[in-house]
């Protein structure tokens, strides 16, 4: 059967709405480009200053694009640059700068080479931002492959040791197991519908297609699996601990907070707007794996010793607790979603980018006890974490009580009031861990140590003569982005004004949830 | 709206009814009378032992890596050049830019010596 | 044709496909697995797009077969990396990182 295709006119195309893909793709290439040319400077220097000015470059762009209560289809309404694709871009250039940042010292960097280490970055920031502008479930599948591959390299990046390896099959494994089933809940929504386009099935909902069609429900149902998997909802989570703690502590933190964000941009799209109008049909599952990921991720963190893997686990709690303002399909709970995920970024960058620092130089590595007597030996590094910590738990002053503070509030304006409940103990639970962090740090016997930075030798000092402070300082970059981040944590905690402005411009982003 | 998962429940708990009672009936009544063999995981025509000297030349992987990825792109390819003429000079464009990033991709392999069979 | 059959052979093979990925043991026959659930994925897309009579489906399809080709290399990739280290010959014996 030949389509009729004859005569297509060329698609319109928004050359500015494009401009940030534009140029992370063309940052990519030359990134690429520039990996193939020798010397120290180029590797050490070159090539990291390339990749931030690429997401720096980005950033401004996305901000330069912005403009309120704007929806703005572009190529053919395959993509949809408005404020709910902006914000959460935002997340992700951040999340990818932080990660350049964190990575500077990384052993995985020498490893797999830093050419390839940037370029690998910088297409799976490519990749979610594309997905959180997807209008159609082509560029949903394109964009969450674009996210995953890079990712599943980068987690086996580091070569030479067994566990990142193993990180990374596991990962790809797993991660290619939720797109094919994401793939077959997709080709099942487009056989029920009948198009591709969210739109097109947010107008075939209802109208032609009925709202109890088998072939929509399985479809809907194999999707939502399929992204579960990879916003490690439960019970499709088992691999977050075990990836998170294998692969490359910088990695491990870009995954926490950008993979995540990028998961839920398309919950948002897919759920709140495309199948808006079958929200009784999914709202009780989804409402369902919220409570199971809030109990099961709160639980499986209270046995850990490792903080990447405790750090995992409450990842997978805190998936329960935003999952909550996608289950409402409200503007309220668009905007509380959002919120969380910004103040996301910020606590649990804080926390990965402690671990980093006390993991190069401490022989627990990321065990509990690699934060023993932090709090006088390097408070530096002791107040982000203490910051952090509480913030994730949720405590008043900080962001992470607005952020959780909003949610519960959207659950409860959304007739999901039981959900809200959950948060509440979910967080009570949470709190266990949480303090257990910050009483290692400040109440633990002070232990001073030869410490050894990997890639230069120690020369062994006297005792006397090293300070923990000095310590700290050793890794700049990495005790910057700590402290930015838990700075901008308790500003945003104190004075949230400026983010509830955005985020109510992102409220109106979704035209199915307005009026 | 909850009638609706009904079913689901339905299917679930006699799914795990059926399943657990066969299990639990074969536990209880089957006779057991393990040895080492048959605590093997098994896999149909498999030998239960993975094979530890195995063999096999990376860069033979590292060129059929290469020439399915770059074979499996001019796929795209296709569609535009049966449709060229109704798509126009755009389209025309889009390829070569597709074309470029390609060349991109192989310019990179060839410079870090990927194409050289060691 | 019926569309009914093309859509029973693709979920037979989608269950084929996450039945062996669940129980083989070698990592490469787990790729190839993952592969034939990709495929089911296409085989159905490529029969509503004839259902539906428009283009979306062939489409998706050809984005799918390419994306599919990324994942496998990549997959081949590692186990390369993996075998280099003599790890992989077993996906039951990868069990550093657990608890």
């Amino acid at each position: 059967m030949i389509l009729p295709l004859a005569d297509v006119p060329a698609p319109h195309i928004d050359y500015k709405g494009l401009s940030p893909l534009i140029a992370l793709v063309g940052g990519t290439v030359l990134v690429l480009m520039a990996a193939l040319l020798r010397g120290r400077f180029v590797q050490r220097s070159l090539l990291p200053l390339l990749t931030l000015g690429t997401l720096g470059a980005a950033m401004g762009l996305s901000i330069w694009v912005w403009s309120p209560g704007d929806h703005r289809p572009i190529v053919e309404s395959a993509l949809e640059v408005d404020a709910l694709a902006l914000s959460l871009s935002l997340v992700f250039y951040v999340a990818g700068i932080a990660t350049v940042l964190l990575a500077h010292r990384s052993a995985a960097l020498s490893d797999a080479g830093a050419g390839e280490y940037y370029t690998l970055l910088l297409s799976s920031v490519t990749g979610m931002v594309l997905l959180a502008e997807a209008a159609n479930l082509i560029t949903l599948f394109v964009g969450i492959e674009l996210l995953s591959i890079p990712l599943y390299v980068l987690c086996a990046s580091q070569v030479r040791r067994r566990a990142s390896l193993e990180a990374g099959l596991k990962y790809l494994v797993i991660g290619s197991v939720g797109s094919a089933t994401l793939l077959y809940g997709l080709a099942l929504i487009y056989g029920a519908a009948g198009t591709t386009s969210f739109a097109g099935i947010d107008r075939a909902l209802g109208d032609t297609v009925s709202l109890s069609d088998p072939l929509l429900l399985t479809g809907i149902a194999l999707a939502c699996a399929g992204l579960a998997f990879k916003a490690s909802v439960a019970p499709f989570h088992q691999w977050t601990p075990d990836v998170y703690q294998g692969a490359p502590t910088p990695v491990t933190a870009f995954m926490a907070v950008a993979t995540k964000a990028a998961a839920f941009a398309i919950f948002l799209r897919l759920f709140d707007s495309a199948l808006l109008s079958a929200q009784f049909q999914w709202a009780p599952a989804l409402a369902a794996l919220a409570t199971i990921t809030i109990v099961v991720g709160n639980v499986g963190a209270i046995a850990q010793d490792s903080l990447k893997r405790m750090l995992a686990w409450s990842g997978v709690a805190q998936a329960g607790y935003i999952l909550a303002g996608v289950v409402v399909g409200t503007q309220k709970g668009l905007e509380a979603t959002v919120f969380y995920l910004l103040v996301y970024l910020l606590m649990n960058v804080a926390a990965f980018a402690v671990v980093i620092a006390r993991e190069r130089v401490s022989e627990w590595g990321d065990g509990m006890r690699a934060l023993e007597g932090l709090g006088r030996a390097a408070p530096w590094l002791a107040w982000p974490m203490t910051i952090a910590m509480l913030a994730l738990a949720g405590f008043p002053a900080t962001a992470g009580f607005i952020g959780k503070f909003y949610l519960i509030d959207a659950a409860v304006d959304g007739d999901y009031a039981w959900l809200g409940v959950v948060i509440v103990a979910g967080s009570m639970i949470s709190l266990v861990y949480y303090l257990r962090v910050v009483a290692v740090m400040w109440m633990g016997p002070m232990e001073v140590r030869l410490p050894s930075l990997p890639g230069r030798p120690r020369t062994a000092k006297p005792v006397g003569g090293w300070s923990p402070e000095a310590d700290a300082w050793a890794q700049p970059e990495v005790t910057l982005v700590a402290v930015a981040c838990a700075a901008a944590t308790m500003f945003f905690g104190i004075w949230p004004n400026p983010l509830f402005d955005l985020v109510a411009d992102v409220g109106t982003s979704l035209a199915s949830l307005v009026g | 709206m909850l009638q609706s998962y009904l079913p689901a429940l339905v299917f679930l708990v006699l799914g795990g009814a059926i399943g657990g009672a066969f299990t639990l009936l074969n536990g209880v009544l089957g006779p057991r009378r393990p040895n080492p063999v048959k605590n093997e995981p098994y896999e149909c025509g498999l030998p239960s032992e993975v094979k530890r000297s195995f063999r096999f030349g990376i860069s033979f992987y590292l060129i059929a890596m290469l020439f399915i990825l770059f074979d499996i792109e001019v796929i795209f390819l296709y569609p535009i050049a049966v449709q060229l003429k109704a798509f126009g000079v755009f389209a025309l464009v889009e390829t070569l830019v597709f074309i470029f990033l390609l060349l991109v991709a192989f310019v990179f392999v060839w410079r870090r010596g990927a194409l050289e069979w060691k | 044709m019926n569309v009914v059959w093309f859509l029973c052979l693709s979920a037979v093979l989608f269950c084929i496909g996450g039945a062996g990925v669940l129980i083989r043991r070698n990592p490469l026959v787990v790729l190839l697995c993952l592969e034939l659930m990709l495929n089911a994925g296409n085989l159905a897309l490529v029969a509503f797009s004839r259902m539906h009579g428009n283009g979306d489906g062939q489409i998706f399809a050809l984005v799918v077969m390419v994306v599919a080709a990324c994942e496998v290399v990549v997959g081949l990739g590692v186990i390369v990396g993996m075998y280099r280290n003599r790890i992989a010959e077993d996906v039951d014996a990868m069990s550093e990182l657990r608890g």
